[in-house]
């Protein structure tokens, strides 16, 4: 994490420096992110999630000089779309958001594991699967680099290890090892989720008596 | 074995079931895409044009001030305006400079010299010096050295070191007492002491002219010429510890911001060994390294020493040999 870091100091000089294509790159890689964190938060609402990255974007490049590396630069965007979102609520006089995420609920180790590994005859629901998608779709974004994208190739469009180097331009092993990293990555992310969700249903349990 | 694979293939099993049952992640609609960037492309640009702004003005100032500074220097020290033949970079200890007749103390670090200036070391001294952007000149202790214009350097007495990064050579002679040294593109240290020129070639090729004799010094060879033209020769190795006072006065390059692969080449040249990657991943990691700080008065290995503590790589010096290699668990 470190090296990515150094690598994120970096970039944000460039930016500061007037590289435009630095920062489409940047903005490629964390506008869909940003995004789809914006609108986990606010129940969907396509308009006003527009609203909160744009501000977070513009906010986030006002203070790019103060910008020094202790954390990785999506963290560190993460926590300006937060501080936006927060803004926002408190505007609407709704407080701070009372937003519950899947990754936030007791019963995420049960629906995870249903969907991993299927009981034949359950019925199908839609609730859960949409639960899934958006815990699925959190921990693909946080994962740092191109891990998510790599793993969507592999596992949501087929791609081969030799399909996915040619799209990296790199060589198949370099792509080998990259996808075992980036399952791994995955793997210890959702295993966090679940044991934090654990913690969590047994605090939130009703208390004996 | 068996079992650990399965394991593996379980746990790759369980991410792609995942990964299936979630679906694609949601994309952002085409038009909140191109509205955002059109809003931070704009934001940027007055962020960028603020700073530029900013930076013009503290620029100019700082230009003027050392304009007028370097105006009132050069007078100062030559009382004509001579043409500019080296930058000293970094003193130790007690070194002075002459213009005229009366030596004067060297105070300011990155003062410029110009033809016809002086420069001496005292004991326990030392400087190092740019002769352009890719030429080096180091001074050790007790040595006197003259400026004559921009390809001469005329060395009284005492040792130096040059180091030309430049693919051809500088053209530049080192005059002494007893013969010339001309630099065609190396590492090489000259002295000049009791009546004895020694000049020792670490890496390239020197050639000497004395008295109408021609010689040549090769990489990995030492010349001492007496003053009746007496040449013996004999083997320094470019790892050998004497090289050690010019690897101290190594002026350090800035690093904040580069790839590993940057430092590792001027460790390797500053130490006089040959760079080698464990395999081509280790040395695709280095180029991936990106090195934060700055190694400003470190010699090169305690410099290599202190950021490749921060990374998952480490040396290992075989021999004539700097090899990289990822750190063991």
């Amino acid at each position: 994490m470190a090296d990515l870091v150094h690598v994120d100091r970096a970039v944000a000089r460039r930016i500061l420096g007037g590289d435009e294509a630095a920062f489409r790159d940047l903005f490629d890689r964390f506008f869909p992110r940003l995004y789809r964190f914006a609108l986990a938060r606010l129940d969907g609402d396509a308009e006003t999630a527009r609203d909160i990255v744009q501000q977070t974007f513009c906010n986030a490049i006002e203070r790019l000089d103060g910008y020094r590396g202790e954390a990785a630069l999506y963290t560190w965007f993460c926590q300006i779309c937060r501080n936006v979102l927060a803004d926002h609520f408190r505007k609407r006089g709704r407080g701070v958001a009372r937003v519950v995420l899947l990754e936030d609920q007791p019963n995420a180790r049960a629906i995870l594991e249903a969907l991993a590994a299927p009981v034949s005859g359950e019925p199908d629901s839609e609730v859960w699967r949409m639960q899934v998608h958006r815990v699925v779709e959190a921990t693909l974004d946080a994962l740092p680099g191109n891990y998510g994208d790599v793993l969507e190739w592999k596992y949501l469009d087929g791609h081969s290890v030799t399909e996915i180097a040619q799209r990296l331009d790199v060589g198949p092993k370099a792509a080998e090892s990259l996808l075992t990293r980036a399952r791994e990555a995955f793997r210890v992310a959702i295993a966090d989720l679940t044991n934090a969700s654990d913690e969590l249903s047994g605090t939130l349990g009703p208390s004996p008596g | 074995m068996e079992q650990e694979s399965n394991g593996h293939q379980a746990k790759a099993d369980m991410v792609a079931a995942l990964i299936q049952a979630a679906g694609r992640r949601t994309e952002p609609p085409q038009d909140a895409y191109r509205q955002v960037l059109d809003a931070a492309m704009t934001a940027l640009r007055q962020k960028t044009a603020r700073r530029r702004e900013r930076s013009w003005l503290i620029g100019a100032v700082a230009a003027g001030v050392a304009g007028v500074f370097i105006m009132l220097l050069l007078q100062q020290q030559t009382g004509t305006l001579q043409p500019r033949v080296a930058t000293v970079v970094r003193t130790f200890g007690a070194v002075e400079f002459s213009a005229g007749d009366r030596w004067k103390p060297l105070a300011e670090s990155r003062s410029s010299i110009s033809a016809g200036t002086g420069l001496r070391t005292l004991a326990g001294g030392g400087a190092a010096l740019s002769l352009g952007r890719r030429v080096s000149l180091r001074l050790a202790s007790a040595t006197e050295v003259q400026f004559d214009g921009p390809q001469d350097i005329l060395l009284r007495d005492g040792m130096l070191y040059l180091d030309n990064r430049a693919s051809l050579g500088t053209g530049l002679r080192i005059g002494t007492p007893l013969g010339t040294v001309r630099d065609v593109g190396t590492q090489f240290e000259v002295r000049v002491a009791d009546g004895l020129l020694r000049l020792r070639v670490r890496e390239g090729r020197v050639e000497i002219d004395r008295a109408g004799q021609h010689l040549t010094g090769e990489a990995g060879e030492q010349l001492e010429i007496d003053v009746l033209g007496g040449v013996s020769r004999s083997a320094i190795s470019p790892t050998d510890a004497s090289w050690a006072w010019a690897e101290t006065m190594a002026p350090a390059p800035d690093i904040d911001g580069r790839p590993a692969t940057e430092l590792l080449a001027w460790v390797a040249r500053e130490t006089g060994r040959r760079l080698r990657y464990e395999s081509p991943v280790v040395e695709q990691r280095a180029a991936t390294v990106i090195l934060h700080g700055n190694i400003r008065h470190l010699a090169p290995l305690a410099a290599l020493d202190a950021m490749l503590a921060t990374t998952d790589l480490e040396y290992v010096l075989i021999g004539d040999t700097m090899e990289i290699r990822a750190r063991a668990e």
